[in-house]
């Protein structure tokens, strides 16, 4: 992930892009990958930034994962682009990614609490 | 579940690779297209980055980018094959032809070891045989004690008893003697063997009912369903058939005497001390064969305590039939794998040094691509897999030539040993056994050859290592060949010098231009002892008047025919009690063989059944018996001496029988070239009338041309009276020592084909290192050396590795021929003649090799090899 260390915007935390992606889907309904790209930069105030060359094999995974599907459709600018659509199986994973994530949050929020 | 469909959609990724990746593009260049309209291209394409790398990247979550390097790999290899293809042509030649040697061998292994008989279970079944108390030899059983073993077990779920037995076959067509099998009712569904026609005996069935093999039936019957339920005549009688059994069926499996066609139910002879039967057990499931050798072993106690005079024995042994079969011959396929794996390695060694010539001049395109970034490991790799294609496309050529070998070999499979029956009932293929054998074989054997040479060209500065490192090392591989060649010539060595011994042995009678054949009466047309005397006698003195025959002569049995009839005899007073083989002769029996009388007289035509009973013994009787005494005179007393084979079962000849000693004449080889001779004794047949007696005659010709008119002469003495086995005698001496023969010969092509790869492993080495030492040959010259003492040079660099390879097989096969003592006669293990012939041998071999690269160093021009410089 992110190679470009010198650029203000901070890189996704670890694992967390699949949960980002499958998020992104939710919520837009199909959408190709810059799209995908873009809906996470703006929700997240531009502070967060996607690779391409993490968002796109990520998305590849995913396919393989059965937790998206492909479908090649018609851009907003009558461009052909591959919209990618959330399966049930990548509503199910966003679920369990969502609970985890909460975990996660909670624990570290009791460490950072002070004391 | 997931995981399933996840493997199918990794899958349909693989197959739709080509649309995935196009896909991917379009994907990319719409991607840049929309950055570029927010950002402009140039930055687009700046924070876009590397798109091949990016495209990599994604393939490579598809999980399939190890396949592309791979197909990539092969490719590459194919095209470095196809531009070297002399390289390639010798190495696939050398490794296919070893790797063809042991697909062939294995596929020996495969089928006399491996491939399980083809009975249904044939782990659980068994063989059980008396076991004599003295000898502590595994024995036929009889037929009461064999019911006995039956009721009493209870680890065998069922048991048969069955005995070899032959008929002759009248009636539609020529008298034919048919080797038989006689079985107690179950045999068959005891080996899981269902009848292709008919039924098998049930226990109501007729002592005069038959079953048809399989080829019977479709030679005298041309296989005409409508046979069931007709008769045959066998021996003169009717024997109403039941049954046909299903093509490929043999028993018993091992029978060195004889393939039984015609199956008829066993008439019990209730004598206990009848001992002609061989029993089979099948094992009930879940019984081990501890428990039933336990079992077997009280049974046969008590057995032996309820009857202790007709008992020769107390124990029960037992043979798992698989082990039984296999047992004579699995030592011998052990060999002959090792020998051809030998074989193999030699290759494996020669193909290495090509390697290693090949690494050095590829030296400059590995340095590049690791300059570019591949690392060792991934150059190794790539090393590796040329050579386990190579060694793939060896084994493809080694299955071919195996292909073409198959045949023959299965031709010369020697007879009386499982090679020979298990090889003619299961056939030798090429199965997936042995082509699993052969793949395994050719992958290890191209790790062997290739690591070596892929580790030294990849070594790190391996321009600077590379002139004494790497002479070192084929040097290395140099003497390796020359030790397994060694110990693969000396091998060969033993058992040629066994054989020469072999053949030299005297025999004791002459074996050249005798024709012999065998002859069996049946019981129903000659039922007593005038009557077979008289057949003999008309039939005799038929072929006697017959043009080309000078003599001839009937024998109970015939030297090296291995069936032998050894009796119990008593001499002397006190009485010394011995064995002898017992024969019943015609009186020209000895001027026939061309046997030596030494003392006394021949028989002749006043011995007759009314007159005094005579006897001829052997030398070795003679000295055995009266070792300071003339064997002349002397009375010989013999037992029921012969157990006469008739259809209701064995007859034994009762009573005690003084007989005189008339004549003594030489020894012969009576069992095998290799055993030494026995005592003998000789009686004439009309003292001893025989229901089956060989025939032999003296030829003036060829026997063979006399085949056809021995047959009708015998056919005008009994025009349905069949012969077996007529051939010539030369026939039984070569069958002698088939197996001894086979063997040799195999192990034999493998010295021989070890031989050549050293000598072309020593040329390619030595050839290479005069070519590498081009230049300092050149200025040694300029300095003034002379040709003497530049083949000096690499002749004495060719002489350290030989010597060091020849030290070292020396010591390998002092080890290793060992294990051949079985095959040596009158030759030792370590025999020094044989050593020093081999090391001779390789000597002379390694010198050649190198000569020609020596006379190529001598007349390197020093001029022209300096200007090279």
């Amino acid at each position: 992930m992110g190679r470009d260390e010198a650029t203000t915007r901070t890189e996704i935390p670890p694992g967390t892009l699949y949960m980002l992606i499958l998020k992104s889907l939710a919520r837009l309904g199909p959408m190709h990958g810059y799209g995908i790209a873009q809906h996470i930069q703006q929700l997240s105030d531009e502070v967060l930034q996607v690779e391409e060359g993490s968002l796109y094999p990520a998305l590849q995974r995913m396919l393989i994962k059965g937790w998206v599907v492909a479908e090649w459709g018609q851009s907003d600018n009558n461009r052909r682009a591959r919209y990618y659509k959330l399966t049930p199986a990548g509503r199910k994973q966003l679920t369990a990614e969502i609970t985890e994530f909460e975990k996660v949050m909670a624990a570290i929020g009791r460490v950072m609490q002070p004391a | 579940m997931g995981r399933l469909a996840e493997v199918w959609r990794r899958l349909l990724f693989l197959f739709r690779r080509r649309q995935l990746d196009r896909d991917l593009e379009e994907e990319m260049r719409f991607h840049l297209e929309m950055k570029a309209r927010e950002s402009g291209a140039a930055a687009a394409q700046r924070a876009f980055g590397n798109a091949a790398l990016l495209r990599e990247d994604c393939r490579e979550a598809w999980g399939w980018r190890w396949l592309d390097v791979l197909a990539s790999d092969v490719r590459f290899a194919l095209r470095l094959m196809r531009r070297n293809p002399a390289f390639t042509c010798i190495a696939i030649l050398t490794l296919g032809l070893a790797i063809g040697g042991n697909a062939l061998v294995f596929s020996l292994v495969d089928a006399v070891v491996l491939r399980p008989l083809p009975y249904a279970e044939p782990d659980r079944l068994f063989y059980l045989w008396t076991v004599e108390a003295a000898a502590q030899r595994a024995m036929n059983t009889s037929y009461p004690d064999f019911r006995d073993w039956r009721e009493q077990s209870h680890v065998f779920a069922s048991m048969a008893a069955f005995s070899q037995w032959s008929f002759n076959l009248t009636g539609g067509g020529e008298p034919e003697r048919v080797d038989a099998l006689t079985f107690t009712p179950g045999l068959l569904e005891l080996l899981g063997i269902r009848p292709a026609l008919g039924r098998t005996f049930r226990a109501d069935d007729g002592s005069r009912t038959a079953l048809l093999g399989y080829g019977l039936w479709a030679r005298r019957f041309g296989g005409d369903p409508g046979a069931i339920g007709r008769s045959v005549q066998l021996d003169g009688e009717a024997y109403t058939i039941l049954g046909v059994c299903p093509a490929g069926f043999h028993f018993p499996p091992n029978r060195f005497s004889g393939d039984p066609e015609i199956f008829v139910p066993l008439v019990p002879n209730l004598d206990r001390t009848a001992w002609s039967l061989r029993v089979i057990g099948r094992l009930r499931p879940g019984a081990g064969i501890e428990r039933a050798q336990a079992e077997m072993g009280a049974i046969g106690r008590r057995v032996a305590e309820t009857y202790p005079n007709e008992r020769r024995g107390q124990g029960i042994k037992l043979d798992a039939i698989t082990a039984y079969v296999a047992a004579d011959s699995r030592d011998t396929a052990l060999v002959l794998l090792g020998a051809v794996a030998f074989v193999l390695l030699i290759a494996c060694a020669n193909v290495a040094n090509l390697l290693l010539s090949q690494g050095a001049a590829r030296r400059r395109e590995i340095a590049i691509r690791v300059a570019i970034g591949a690392s060792r490991g991934r150059i190794i790799r790539q090393l590796l897999l040329e050579s386990a294609l190579l060694g793939m496309a060896s084994a493809v050529a080694g299955i071919a030539l195996a292909r073409i070998g198959l045949p023959a070999l299965a031709a010369i499979a020697p007879e009386r040993t499982a090679f020979f029956t298990r090889v003619r009932d299961n056939g030798v293929h090429l199965n997936l056994t042995v082509l699993a054998f052969t793949a395994v074989v050719s992958l290890v054997a191209s790790m062997l050859f290739g690591t070596l040479p892929a580790l030294r060209t990849t070594r790190p500065r391996a321009d600077l290592a590379r002139g004494a490192g790497s002479g070192r090392l084929r040097g290395a591989l140099v003497a390796v060949e020359i030790c397994l060649a060694f110990i693969l010539l000396a091998g060969a060595g033993l058992m040629i010098n066994s054989m020469a011994r072999l053949m030299a042995v005297d025999l004791g009678f002459l074996p050249e231009r005798l024709l012999t054949m065998e002859v069996g009466l049946p019981h129903a047309k000659y039922p007593n002892e005038k009557a077979r005397t008289a057949f003999f006698a008309r039939a005799l003195a038929g072929l006697e008047a017959s043009p080309g025959v000078l003599s001839v002569a009937a024998a109970s049995d015939l030297p090296l025919e291995r069936a032998l009839s050894t009796g119990q005899i008593r001499v002397g007073n006190p009485p010394v009690i011995g064995r002898a083989a017992f024969h019943a002769i015609s009186p020209r029996y000895f001027q026939t063989m061309e046997i030596p009388l030494i003392r006394g007289r021949l028989f002749n035509a006043a011995d007759t059944a009314q007159s005094a009973g005579v006897v001829i013994v052997n030398r070795r009787f003679a000295e055995r018996y009266w070792p300071h005494d003339d064997a002349l005179g002397k009375v010989v007393v013999v037992y029921g001496v012969r157990v006469d084979l008739t259809p209701e079962g064995p007859k034994l000849r009762p009573a005690e029988e003084p007989l005189v000693v008339v004549g003594v004449v030489g020894d012969v080889r009576l069992i095998a070239r290799d055993a030494p001779p026995s005592a003998e004794l000789f009686r004439p047949y009309t003292q001893q009338p025989q229901s089956g007696m060989s025939i032999v005659l003296r030829t003036a010709g060829n026997p063979e041309s006399l085949v056809e008119a021995v047959r009708k002469e015998i056919w005008r003495a009994d025009a349905d009276q069949p012969t077996t086995d007529l051939k010539p005698m030369q026939a039984w001496v070569a069958t002698d020592v088939a197996e001894r023969r086979f063997v040799l010969l195999l192990v034999g092509a493998f010295a021989a084909s070890a031989l050549l790869l050293a000598a072309i492993g020593i040329y390619g080495v030595v050839s290479y290192a005069v070519r590498q030492r081009t230049q300092e040959i050149g200025v040694r010259m300029a300095l003034g050396a002379r040709g003497r003492d530049v083949a000096a040079l690499v002749l004495r660099q060719t002489a350290v590795w030989v010597t060091a390879g020849m030290v070292a097989g020396i010591a390998s096969a002092l080890g290793l021929t060992r294990l051949l003592t079985a095959y040596l006669y009158e030759v030792k293990p370590a025999d020094a003649p044989t050593f020093a012939a081999v090391a001779a041998a390789l000597a002379g071999i390694a010198v050649a090799a190198n000569l020609p690269p020596a006379r190529s160093a001598v007349k390197v021009d020093p001029l022209e090899a300096l200007r090279h410089e």
